[in-house]
């Protein structure tokens, strides 16, 4: 699904009904809520969402560009202290604070991180990890903004419009949902596009897009900024669902690195990777805390580790499952 | 392929010869001796700790005592504690208590996700937890949601009981009320010592980066803002925090020593507190004192792995087994922790026990495991102080859920044990001032 | 005051010394195989415990443990290469980047589940925490012997890895390996062999730095985090596969943290660190002694 293909044009409707299967299934997302309905329950969804949407966003410059970006973690913070901060000194409501942290992330990112593009490989990864750092240190001992303290929302009444909920966590498994199929449909044009096609070549050689003549910096610049911009958007949503953030667990090097786990365990630099990858690592995560954390030895993590070892076996990440002739075979036989 | 599979096998009896002898052997908790005519219902209480991460090391312990008081309760003690004779909690028929555990990880939203599965998955009737006040801050506020009582045994950034919550009950005193006590004490000090003002002047403040760290250094900054008690004058000639993280930390102790101040004010946990003290003396730092926050420098292994190093240390506390001789439970109740787990407890693990106790008393009275009906209970509670093992002059809490009656004290550690030297009347020995030089130890 | 910014200088030496003993393995690793081994930090916090436990079992000191621990370190390198390491070679950048995490979030906890999350600290070794008193510019300044010692390791470990690469048959080849495989292959020059090689002996060495630092710092399971970090930053300082790099690179880090510290914030000593780091490797990209990427 992540190789170059033809650009097809099809007429909407004769996609839904070629592609029944995906009606079907997200159907079943719209549903998934009412058959498990604890709050727990949720909150694992709600997580898998946030994170399948997180990967899509670092698949852009991580996936697709082939650029390892490992300080994702930074800009999820701005958003969510940009659109959490508005509110509290300004009044801001926020999902206008969402698109605010989303524009600030930007902003920080091209000049934190446009010097770092000449950077190659594990020098750049290291690079964005350390600039990571530096932002979460820096609002760690930032007094304006609540340093350690963190800062903590006002309780509101809950409505849309305050992106407050309290008795219930369905609107935000659905405002997720949402999300995730905004940025769902945004790449899928994106891989049709010709920016897509820039990016991909950004990835297999530079040199060779750079004689191509493609801006090789204006274009990683491009993606790294969509990419910041929908994870400061998701910063946003953790806010708005925790109510009360700081920097220590909102920016911690374990957040970036599970940002790239999660599409590189479904298949990095495709578009359902990070949709197959985030409920396998989430639900591994949550649930083996859940069975086993209480017994205080560590075993829950000892399976996330093997997780993560485990993706030397598959390096295609589970899409590549998907991507063999006999599943194609079988595929075109469901699809009749 | 042969040669790989020895290769494994050479590192696995490598890593299992590294492994082996550490293992410690869990002692198991006596079994329940439930089922024999009537099966009673337990009553299941959530306990949220950082039981994985850095912090893991105090969660674990937390857990150990937390489950200790529970088989008090459980099972017959011949100690004079509430509920220690006979089996179960009488007001609900004998019912035993089961604590659920689980781990926060550290982290505020684990800390959230695990209140709301331990309330609506497991069926908890109660929580307690946090230890870290950043992950109480949101584990309560799921309580609050769900409408499940919340005590708080050991969390003390002043912040958590001003949200006007109204199922969330905090036993410990606060960090404003610790700071409080340092200061009289430092009043105290001078009066005793006949000492002049100016000797006792110079304040250095150190702390580590997080909620805790940075809201007791508030506390205490306020304090010397507001003259207080009754218009002590400091001077704050050194304000450092210290990123937790750090390995060397040997700039903040250079800072230090070029601000030269009289006494220095700590809130460090273990593993800071204990690179601190080895650095202070490594690079003969000698302040006339240090006055620390709990938390590391009240650690059993403060003192066992420093040794003569760890002495004169002044510390905040709210438990020290020499108050044993004060109130015999404390002696008693560590005993059996001491020979289950081969450690003391300390005033971190005294608070957490105190939290199981009163929620056990509170279950009691409340006869039943409706949330309100534990809730009406918790605001009536009025426990008297020969009941617990801390020296508080009972638990009651106010109107924002706050235990009124929960006091400091200030203990020094001389000759490697923990001595209370105020308030007077727990005064058991008389404090070390100002502290020796390295040369003169 | 002057007294005191010697004394800051003084630790920043030392302590960078001991980052760059930490990295120097690293160095190794990421020079000829081309991984970078984000479970450096673990393997470290597994030497530690190694000479801890040999301590407090058979009463052997860490200066002699260091004998047993090294090698032993050696071997774990080996089978974890042969286990896993070798697939992980393979494997794109990223997934192998990600691997040696994973790796080192499960040896993380696998200490913690055999050895629970305590603090420990190893009391009476044979260097204690003497403290050599030395006179300098007429002020007194201190030199700690636990920490001095584990910079002297540091710089023999560098110089004997430097000789080893340098001056002997197999070092030459670990280089021709490091500077493109298939040619060396071509050479007659066993790669797998040399990958192996390079994989234990920088396990090895951080098993080394490991058996240092115990004798003055503490040991729990998530002890490597505080070194790894900047293990990383000295190596991409110095530069990829500069092994004599990662040493300077560990002595600018020691020196920005101490001096950065003390006249500057000290909460923020790490911040600046990283972003002098950053300010390096974005004038230099491949750091200041690397010849590749």
């Amino acid at each position: 699904m992540g190789r170059l293909k033809p650009l097809m044009v099809r007429q909407p409707r004769i996609f839904w009904r070629k592609n029944y299967i995906f009606a079907l299934a997200f159907a079943l997302l719209l549903a998934l809520p009412f058959i498990f309905t604890a709050h727990f329950q949720h909150h694992v969804m709600i997580k898998v969402l946030m994170f399948t949407f997180l990967g899509c966003a670092w698949n852009i410059i991580g996936g697709y560009t082939g650029q390892v970006a490992l300080g994702h973690a930074a800009f999820f913070g701005i958003g969510a202290y940009t659109s959490s901060l508005c509110y509290i000194w300004f009044g801001l409501n926020p999902w206008f604070g969402m698109f605010l942290g989303g524009i600030l992330a930007v902003a920080v990112s091209a000049v934190i991180n446009y010097p770092c593009f000449r950077l190659h490989g594990r020098y750049f990864a290291i690079a964005t990890l350390a600039l990571g750092m530096i932002i979460r240190l820096l609002f760690t001992n930032w007094r304006l903004v609540g340093g350690a303290l963190g800062v903590r929302l006002p309780l509101l009444p809950e409505s849309l419009w305050n992106f407050q909920f309290h008795t219930t966590k369905l609107p935000y498994y659905y405002i997720a949902l949402v999300l995730c199929a905004l940025i769902f449909a945004i790449l899928y044009k994106i891989e049709r596009s010709k920016l897509g096609f820039y990016l991909r070549a950004i990835k297999e050689s530079e040199e060779a897009a750079r004689s191509l003549g493609i801006d090789v910096a204006k274009y990683k610049l491009v993606a790294m900024s969509i990419s910041v911009f929908f994870t400061a958007m998701a910063g946003t949503l953790y806010a708005q669902y925790i109510l009360y953030i700081d920097p220590i667990s909102l920016m911690p090097l374990m957040t970036s690195i599970l940002i790239c786990v999660v599409p590189v365990l479904g298949g990095a630099g495709t578009l359902w990777g990070p949709a197959l990858g985030a409920p396998i690592l989430l639900i591994a995560i949550e649930y083996s805390r859940a069975w086993l954390g209480g017994g205080g030895r560590g075993i829950d993590y000892m399976i996330v580790g093997a997780i993560m070892v485990a993706i030397i076996f598959r390096p295609g990440g589970l899409t590549s499952f998907f991507q063999g002739p006999r599943f194609r075979q079988w595929w075109r036989r469901i699809r009749g | 392929m042969k040669n790989k599979i020895l290769l494994l096998c050479m590192a696995f009896i490598l890593v299992a010869a590294f492994a082996l002898p550490g293992c410690v052997p869990e002692v198991a908790p006596p079994e329940e001796e439930e089922e024999e005519e009537e099966v009673v219902e337990p009553v299941k209480i959530g306990a949220i700790y950082p039981l994985t991460g850095p912090l893991a090391a105090i969660g674990t312990e937390i857990k150990q005592v937390v489950e200790l008081a529970a088989d008090i309760v459980n099972n017959s003690y011949d100690i004079d504690l509430p509920f220690a004779r006979g089996e179960g909690l009488p007001g609900l028929g004998g019912a035993p208590i089961e604590v659920v555990f689980a781990d926060s990880k550290g982290s505020p939203e684990t800390g959230l996700a695990e209140a709301e599965r331990l309330i609506e998955m497991e069926g908890v009737v109660a929580l307690i937890g946090c230890y870290q006040s950043s992950v109480t801050e949101t584990a309560s506020f799921a309580a609050e949601r769900l409408a499940i009582p919340y005590l708080n045994p050991e969390s003390t950034y002043p912040g958590l009981t001003d949200r006007g919550f109204k199922w969330f009950f905090r036993n410990t005193p606060h960090d404003y009320t610790f700071s409080e006590t340092f200061f009289k004490f430092l009043e105290d000090l001078k009066e005793k010592e006949g000492l002049d003002h100016s000797e006792i002047e110079n304040v250095a403040i150190l702390y580590e980066d997080t909620l805790w760290g940075v809201g007791t250094s508030d506390a205490e900054k306020d304090l010397i803002a507001k003259k207080y008690p009754a218009g002590a004058e400091y001077n704050i000639v050194a304000d450092i925090a210290y990123a937790h993280e750090a390995a060397s930390v040997t700039s903040e102790v250079m800072k230090l020593k070029a601000a030269n101040p009289d006494i220095v004010l700590m809130a460090s946990y273990l593993s800071d507190a204990l690179l601190f003290q080895k650095e202070f003396k490594a690079l003969d730092f000698n302040p006339k004192a240090i006055l620390a926050m709990d938390a590391g420098h009240i650690h059993p292994d403060f003192v066992s792995t420093l040794g003569a190093d760890a002495n004169y240390i002044f510390t905040r506390e709210v438990w020290s087994l020499d108050l044993s001789v004060v109130n015999p439970l404390i002696g008693i109740v560590n005993d059996i922790y001491y020979e289950r787990h081969g450690k003391n407890m300390d005033g971190t693990t005294a608070r957490s026990f105190t939290g199981l106790m009163v929620l056990a008393d509170v279950l009691n009275r409340a006869g039943s495991t409706e949330p309100e009906a534990i809730r009406e209970a918790l605001v009536e509670t009025d426990i008297p102080p020969e009941d617990l093992i801390v020296p508080w002059k009972g638990v009651k809490f106010d109107e924002t859920g706050q235990n009124m009656y929960g006091e400091g004290v200030i203990s020094q550690i001389i000759d490697e044990s923990w001595h209370t030297v105020y308030p007077s009347e727990f005064a058991l020995r008389d404090w070390v001032y100002p502290q020796p030089t390295w040369a003169e130890r | 005051m002057s007294e005191l910014f010697i004394q800051v200088v003084i630790e920043g030496l030392l302590w960078g010394a001991i980052y760059a003993l930490v990295a120097v393995g690293l160095s190794l690793i990421w020079g000829v195989m081309g991984i970078l081994n984000l479970a450096h930090g673990d393997f470290l916090m597994l030497g530690m415990f190694g000479a801890y436990w040999l301590a407090i079992l058979l009463g052997i000191d860490p200066l002699i443990g260091l004998l047993i621990v090294t090698p032993a370190m050696f071997i774990l390198g080996l089978g974890i290469y042969k286990s896993l390491i070798t697939r992980i070679v393979k494997a794109p950048r990223l997934t192998a980047l990600l691997a040696t995490f994973g790796l080192g979030i499960f040896l993380r906890n696998l200490a913690h589940f055999l050895w629970r999350a305590d603090y420990r600290m190893l009391g009476d070794t044979l260097v204690g925490d003497r403290v050599i008193t030395v006179s300098i510019l007429g002020g007194t300044n201190f030199i700690s012997v636990p920490k001095l010692l584990a910079a002297g390791g540091s710089l023999a470990a560098t110089a004997l890895l430097y000789w080893f690469i340098k001056r002997t048959k197999t070092g030459r080849a670990l280089q021709a390996t490091a500077m493109n495989r298939q040619s060396a292959a071509l050479m007659g020059i066993d790669t797998e062999r040399m990958y192996m090689l390079a994989y234990s002996l920088g396990i090895a060495c951080v098993g080394v730095a490991g058996t240092l630092l115990t004798n003055f710092f503490i040991i729990f399971p998530e002890v490597g985090i505080m070194f790894v970090l900047f293990a990383l930053v000295a190596v991409t300082i110095g530069g990829f596969g500069s092994i004599h790099g990662a040493l300077i690179g560990g002595l600018i880090i020691g020196l920005i943290e101490s001096v950065g510290g003390f006249v500057g914030i000290p909460a923020l000593k790490q911040a600046l660190v990283f972003a002098v780091f950053v300010i390096v490797v974005v004038l230099r990209p491949r750091g200041l002694f690397g010849w590749a990427d």
